[in-house]
């Protein structure tokens, strides 16, 4: 084992207390914490055994994985506490033996595993789930849930790839280094920040630029499907519709061509935005604003990758009902917003907010946020991830046939746009909180994001 | 995370005055490559030295925000702007070739 796996705490990164405020603001709200899930759909010939020893040994190794999250003296900012991490109990298999074939649908225990909790402070982190049909002769459907503080999703595929190169025998299970592992050179959630952001003063001119730009939201202030956050019970579902590979050459040329190849994000960005505007539309429901945060990954580019901890900012895009209902309209406004945010900073600016959010309590952090956005959290979550584990074709020895993420999100704003490819196929995942769309709703979302993604109809 | 403005400010000032935003003269081609390669190699990624002005921009890590803020400090540095539309696979193969699509803008400006 490394040393600095045990040697001291890990301090969170402001991205990860940004996530702890919100599992406490969920638990608060929805019984249920904020969770994040990866989703892999196998062949035959997963090696069940192999991984639940692989589990094993890796938890060993690395005790953040089993890390009590705690607020030392209740003051200061909280830390993974690894030198408590219980290095005797592994993060759980849980093996679900399914007798009947597999279906397409997405087996019920992934979303009641979704919508339960996990007790950061008992190092409660992750958890797994292997569903099992014909005794794995048929396939098996595996999720691995995390705390989403854990990992951010860059971070899970390279957990993935990591206990895949293991059970080939290519990596060690104690073969991380600091860089690698947590993502620090030092053990210090500063570094987190990135080198450029000098003294406290500096950083808090910074944080106050972001708490600025975020009030201007307020002017027009946004509105969710789910309405403001109020005491329901969480209950998650999900959707994946995969793209045929026709489908997805049109979809991705077509946000090559539109957004342009290394920011694609936008095009899909722009898909989501107007199918969540034809729900409005269809209640007849009108806002005076969308507003949406978009994650930038903040990892040192062409570096080994971290796979613990979050190491993201956020840029939010703010539109106009006016500005959606037009394609090139909307996506000509979401290319400025970006380029302009960029330009004053506003990447830096948010890690340095995220970072005060270390010594805030929990709550404050969410309320704070409500409180500039007029009681919503936001109009909607998204992500475009890019290809999804690329170059990795098997896992545990079974052929990976189709794979994709499934964060949680709040019962309101209770609506997440996840996509990301696989295989030459784009995967599109629309987490959403039960009740927030009828079925009819859900069509109507369907269909034109469908069309805007393909530039048609979008009728089968 | 990606270098601040104030960060990239080193690169930049080797290659313009601060205190007046017009160059004195446009860089020439080799001066451009060396420009785009040194914001690249000491700001915007963590490459060794196998990272040459050859080397592919995207295989080295550059991604949509590094892209960005690399088109900002291009800009600051030789006041030419790339539009995104010309941010394709070919122009962004490496610095060389990122070079010649700034040299030719900054040529049609002139």
């Amino acid at each position: 084992m490394s040393s600095w796996q045990t040697a001291a705490p890990i301090p969170l990164t402001g991205a990860d207390c940004f996530l702890r405020a919100f599992d406490a603001q969920a638990r608060w709200q929805n019984g249920a914490s904020h969770l994040s899930q990866l989703v892999l759909r196998l062949g035959p010939g997963f090696d069940l055994a192999g991984f639940c020893d692989l589990v094993t040994q890796v938890s060993r190794a690395n005790p953040i994985l089993r890390a009590p999250i705690r607020r030392p003296f209740g003051l200061l900012p909280p830390v993974y506490d690894t030198p408590r991490a219980r290095l005797d109990a592994a993060p759980p298999v849980r093996v679900h033996e399914f007798p009947s074939s597999r279906s397409d649908g997405i087996p019920d225990v992934f979303f009641q595993r979704l919508n339960g909790t996990q007790n950061l402070r008992r190092g409660d982190l992750l958890r797994f789930d292997v569903v099992r049909y014909g005794g794995g002769a048929e396939g098996t459907d595996f999720a691995m849930t995390w705390a989403h503080l854990l990992f951010d999703g860059s971070g899970s595929e390279r957990f993935i790839e990591w206990l895949a190169a293991c059970h080939r025998g290519e990596r060690l299970p104690n073969d991380l280094s600091p860089a690698e592992g947590a993502g620090i050179a030092a053990t210090s959630a500063e570094a987190s920040m990135g080198p450029h952001t000098r003294g406290p003063r500096e950083r808090g001119l910074k944080a106050r630029a972001y708490q600025a730009r975020m009030a201007g939201f307020a002017a027009r202030p946004p509105r969710s499907l789910a309405g403001p956050p109020r005491r329901t019970p969480q209950a998650l579902r999900y959707a994946v519709e995969t793209f045929e590979k026709e489908e997805t050459q049109r979809t991705v040329e077509r946000a090559n061509q539109q957004a342009g190849f290394l920011t694609p994000v936008l095009f899909y960005l722009a898909a989501v935005i107007r199918a969540h505007h034809a729900v409005f539309r269809e209640r007849d429901l009108s806002a005076a604003s969308y507003v949406v945060p978009v994650v930038a990954n903040l990892r040192p580019k062409g570096a080994p990758s971290a796979i613990f901890r979050s190491h993201v900012s956020m840029l939010w895009f703010q539109v106009f009902p006016d500005q959606v209902e037009d394609f090139p309209t909307l996506l000509s406004v979401l290319k400025e917003q970006r380029l302009a945010r960029i330009r004053e900073g506003f990447v830096e600016n948010g890690a340095a907010a995220m970072n005060f959010a270390r010594w805030a309590p929990s709550r404050l952090y969410a309320r704070m946020a409500e409180r500039v956005l007029k009681g919503e959290l936001a109009s909607f979550f998204f992500a475009y991830t890019g290809d999804f584990l690329p170059g990795l074709s098997r896992f545990l020895g079974a052929e990976i046939l189709n794979g994709f993420h499934a964060a949680g999100v709040m019962a309101s704003p209770g609506s997440v746009a996840l996509l990301s490819l696989r295989a030459g196929c784009l995967n599109l995942n629309h987490v959403r909180q039960q009740g927030v769309f009828s079925p009819f709703e859900l069509s109507t979302f369907r269909g034109q994001l469908r069309k805007d993604l393909l530039g048609v109809d979008g009728s089968r | 995370m990606g270098p601040s403005r104030a960060s990239l400010r080193p690169v930049l000032q080797s290659h313009r005055s601060w205190r007046n935003p017009t160059p004195v003269a446009a860089p020439s081609r080799a001066e451009l490559v060396r420009i785009i390669f040194d914001i690249l190699r000491t700001q915007l990624l963590s490459v060794g030295s196998e990272f040459t002005e050859q080397s592919s921009l995207v295989d080295a890590g550059l991604d949509s925000l590094a892209v960005t803020q690399l088109l900002l400090a291009i800009e600051e540095a030789t006041g030419v702007w790339v539009d995104e539309s010309l941010l394709t696979p070919e122009n962004l193969a490496s610095a060389e070739s990122l070079a010649a699509c700034v040299y030719e803008l900054q040529l049609r400006a002139s």
